[in-house]
């Protein structure tokens, strides 16, 4: 893949899109990202790294999308439960990154691993394994990475609420609940005039 | 006399006994002075020799990740700060850009210009504390005095304009902080720098630029040093790329990578500066990038510090920061690779998730595939020269 | 007071206190030289207020905390071996100064086979580091004794030959004999000069080895703190720490001592008399050399364990050999 100058970002993204063979792509904020559909994961991220140029991998991580969450604001919009794995990748020539994203079932999150195209997903796929359980299937040593072997839980499932926080509110929160409406008056101003 | 196949086959004999030497199950760290914190490596060991080694971490896993989820963007900015606290400025950057770019505001030019002084700033000084420590770890201890009293002349610059030296928390989402008593009284834009600041950077740039020299001399023509790191821990262009290994290791390996010139988060395209690259990719390249670099870093906070645009400091932001939904990625060159946030905000004062890329953690991930096949003293050196941070690996 | 003198006990108890004040005092001048002069080579101060003016106090101050550290074993420790190893290096110390020469007569005894002597018992200092590695129980330890193990079987080779060269051109291998005779060995003329000038890679030779005797970088390698993490003593805390220290250090001036008395003309300088400035002038030489090695130590790296048996068998002992079939033909021919 030739990144020619006057090509827009939507355009990298299409040709991405078209050569890993993603359902759909979208470059909003600057960020390409391409969907693929799970059972073609693999596949797709080795047309990622040998016909679309992409060789530098950059990190693998997920998101769970869910409505109902402990800790932190829900979703604005009603969303799918979900979990979504996400892997970054990009070329040296023109530093494009692109994101590949897959969606994956609560109830079956398994997905196969890549750390066999791109060796460096090996410790990332293991962190996602432990804070989303999140199954790499073809993994070659999925155990935890960070967590101690006898941790129970998945902290970043929004599920999984930060315990010290329900007992002793965070006093940081003083600040963000109280301050908001009285901002306007007696409060000294750190906007620029200027600007 | 003696039958000459008889003795033949007794020295055959002794050649055949193989003594039985079980493997020794050697646990560098999680204390060890040569770790850089809380870094285990259990490495199987023949004597000097070491064939396999699996590093552990996660001993300082501080839970970034989920903090983030129940943090504004300002007290994230705050958070992440002390991921990697050796260039603590430099990691608040790809998150600011990024909250910046889901919520559609741009930091004036004077702002991005001081947030980008105060990055290479950050970066002389991770380097050249690299450059001190890396010596050291092989057993030259005067290397680290030069190179600490040189970052001594850094950190006092940041500290003169934030007021921090590790963790400055200058940058606010928009803009960085001005100063104290600024507001509608303010008359002069150019009040957010400290007086006299700018002829201070440029002859402490000069310093630096000539200890560099120095430093070159006692390293570079040290014998001993050379041999023992020319041709150790040979790291391949195309295993670099795949495990995501990046920063000065990646182009230390031949590969023409620097975000600096690839992304856009900072006004890098307008300083005239070079990146440097090696074709080995052994520690030795590995340090002399490093010192490379900071010749340019050097030479490019000269440049900014001439070009500087006199301005605003602050784009017009709410007073409470609330970032529409959007999610993107940003990613920048910090001291030690590439560092990105990958921001999903679901509209609010909370973002959603934050992916924390972090430069350490794939730097070495690669230590089970470079450390085989070694003498232990190599494990030293090459850990050293892949100059990473376990809070930068463990977030 | 001479016949008190002549009573060989009463003498025996003279030298033997001699000795057992020098030991920690030249420990306690050279440790302060290297603070000092490494804070000085690496732009510090270095020790500045104990004592009150200098910091001259602060190795007697650390000295006196080593005493008061709790003296511990670890609980798998094999207790005697490592209760007795350093007392063993530091007597391998202790008797080094024995036979080291201050004038033609204030030495404590003057051995025929002196330099024989110093080189057998400097070896010994290394058995004593062995047991400490090996009965630690710390793998580490263990390694750190058998990397000094291997260092003394590759640096006492160069050592030894590269002292051959000077017992053939003095005839003698008495200390003083050999000082005596660099006292009146003459190239050019009518200035004794030491032997340093005719033996000059022997000297190299033997300056390398007994750097790598004394475990100091670039051939550090028993200790290697940052692979190692203390190396044979990492387990040792409290006075048998100090018992090192001492040993580290004062050995640096006994492998001084020798290399001065060898190779520099020991006592003697030309035109001053030996029996009254005689340990003034050695002293001045052991410093010089001593600063040498400090001086080393705060610029070199460390050395891996191949290269460094690699540079004794492949260079040094070549080179000493070579030496000695040099020193052999011009002895033979002149």
């Amino acid at each position: 893949m030739t990144n020619n100058p006057p090509e827009s970002i939507e355009d990298i993204a299409a040709s991405v899109a078209e050569t890993v063979g993603a359902t759909r792509h979208s470059s909003d904020l600057g960020t390409v990202k391409v969907y693929i559909d799970r059972v073609r994961w693999r596949e797709a991220v080795t047309a990622a790294r040998d016909d679309a140029g992409l060789s530098f991998f950059s990190w693998l991580s997920a998101v769970d999308w869910t409505n109902d969450v402990a800790v932190g604001d829900p979703p604005a919009e009603e969303v799918e439960e979900r979990y979504e794995v996400m892997c970054a990748v990009s070329n040296t020539t023109d530093g494009q990154i692109v994101i590949l994203s897959a969606d994956l079932p609560k109830d079956d999150p398994v997905i196969e691993s890549i750390s066999s195209v791109y060796p460096g997903a090996n410790w990332h796929e293991r962190e996602t394994a432990e804070m989303f359980e999140i199954t790499f299937a073809g993994h070659p040593n999925l155990v935890k990475l960070y967590l101690t072997s006898d941790f129970v839980g998945h902290p970043l499932k929004k599920s999984y609420g930060l315990i010290s926080r329900e007992v002793k509110p965070w006093p940081g929160d003083v600040d963000v609940e109280d301050m908001p409406d009285s901002a306007a008056s007696d409060s000294p101003s750190f906007e620029n005039p200027d600007a | 006399m003696l039958d000459r196949s008889a003795l033949h086959h007794l020295s055959e004999a002794a050649v055949a006994i193989e003594l039985e030497t079980p493997d020794m199950t050697l646990n560098i760290g999680p204390q060890h002075p040569s770790t850089h914190g809380v870094l285990r490596l259990v490495a199987k060991v023949d004597g000097e020799k070491v064939y396999d080694v699996q590093p552990v971490v996660g001993y300082m896993h501080r839970g970034y990740e989920k903090i983030s989820e129940v943090r504004t963007y300002p007290q994230i900015i705050t958070l992440i700060n002390r991921i990697e606290w050796v260039s603590g400025y430099a990691n608040e950057i790809p998150f600011l850009v990024a909250t910046e770019r889901i919520m559609g505001v741009e930091a004036p030019p004077r702002a991005q210009y001081i947030r980008l002084i105060l990055t290479e700033m950050t970066r002389l000084s991770s380097h050249l504390m690299f450059m001190g420590s890396y010596p050291l770890e092989l057993g030259a201890a005067t290397p680290l005095m030069f190179a600490l009293r040189e970052r001594e002349r850094v950190l006092d610059l940041i500290e003169s304009v934030t007021g921090g030296r590790f963790h400055p928390n200058f940058n606010r989402i928009g803009g960085v902080k001005p100063v104290a008593g600024a507001g509608p009284s303010q008359k002069k834009a150019s009040q957010d720098l400290p007086a006299g600041f700018l002829q201070e950077t440029r002859r402490a740039m000069d310093q630096v630029l000539s200890t560099s020299d120095e430093i070159e001399d006692l390293i570079a023509g040290n014998e001993v040093l050379l041999a023992r790191t020319k041709g150790v821990g040979i790291l391949p262009a195309e295993v670099a790329l795949a495990y995501g290994v990046s920063g000065p290791n990646l182009r230390a390996s031949g590969v023409d990578f620097d975000l600096r010139k690839k992304a856009d988060y900072l006004p890098y395209d307008e300083l005239d500066f070079e990146t440097a690259v090696t074709e080995t990719g052994d520690c030795w390249d590995r340090w002399w990038v490093r010192l490379v670099e900071i010749r340019e870093s050097a030479k490019m906070i000269k440049q900014a510090v001439d070009q500087i645009p006199s301005g605003p400091l602050q784009a017009k932001v709410p007073r409470v920061i609330k970032v529409p939904k959007g999610e993107t990625y940003v990613r920048a060159e910090n001291p030690k690779g590439e560092m990105g946030y990958h921001v999903i905000s679901e509209g609010g004062q909370i973002p959603y998730r934050v992916k924390i890329r972090s430069a350490s953690f794939n730097n070495i991930s690669i230590l089970p595939h470079i450390l085989e096949g070694i003498l232990i003293p190599d494990i030293v050196a090459i850990m050293g020269s892949l100059d990473f941070v376990l809070g930068d690996v463990d977030r | 007071m001479s016949d008190l003198l002549a009573n060989f006990w009463i003498l025996l108890a003279l030298k033997l206190v001699a000795i057992g004040a020098l030991v920690p005092v030249t420990a306690l001048v050279i440790g302060y030289a290297e603070l000092k002069i490494s804070a000085h080579m690496q732009s510090r101060i270095g020790p500045y207020f104990a004592g009150g003016r200098w910091g001259w106090a602060q190795l007697i101050a650390d000295g006196i905390k080593f005493f008061q550290k709790e003296d511990i074993i670890p609980e798998e420790a094999d207790r005697q071996v490592f209760k007795w190893a350093p007392a063993l290096v530091l007597l391998s110390t202790v008797a080094l100064f024995v036979v080291i020469p201050f004038s033609p007569t204030l030495i404590v005894q003057d051995l025929d086979l002196g330099v024989f002597y110093v080189l057998a018992i400097s070896s010994v200092s290394t058995i004593g580091v062995l047991m400490a590695g090996w009965s630690s129980a710390n793998k580490y330890s263990l390694m750190g004794g058998l990397r000094a193990a291997g260092q003394l079987i590759a640096y006492e080779l160069p050592l030894l030959l590269a002292v051959v060269g000077v017992i053939i051109q003095a005839g003698t291998m008495s200390l003083v004999g050999i000082v005596e005779a660099q006292a009146s060995f003459e190239v050019f003329g009518t200035i004794a000069v030491p032997y340093v000038a005719v033996q000059f890679v022997g000297f190299l030779v033997f300056m390398t080895a007994a750097l790598a005797e004394l475990n100091r970088i670039p051939f550090d390698l028993p200790v290697a703190e940052s692979e190692l993490v203390m190396g044979f003593v990492t387990e040792y805390s409290g006075f048998r720490f100090l018992f090192f220290f001492l040993g580290e250090y004062a050995n640096m001036f006994s492998m001084s001592a020798i290399a001065s008395t060898l190779f520099l003309g020991g006592y003697h300088f030309p035109g001053l008399n030996a029996e009254i400035w005689g340990p003034v002038v050695l002293t001045v030489k052991i410093l010089a050399l001593a600063f040498l090695m400090i001086w080393f130590r705060w610029t070199f790296p460390r050395l891996r364990e191949d290269q460094l048996q690699k540079f004794a068998w492949k260079w040094l002992i070549p080179v000493s050999l070579a030496n000695i079939a040099v020193t052999g033909i011009f002895k033979v021919v002149m």
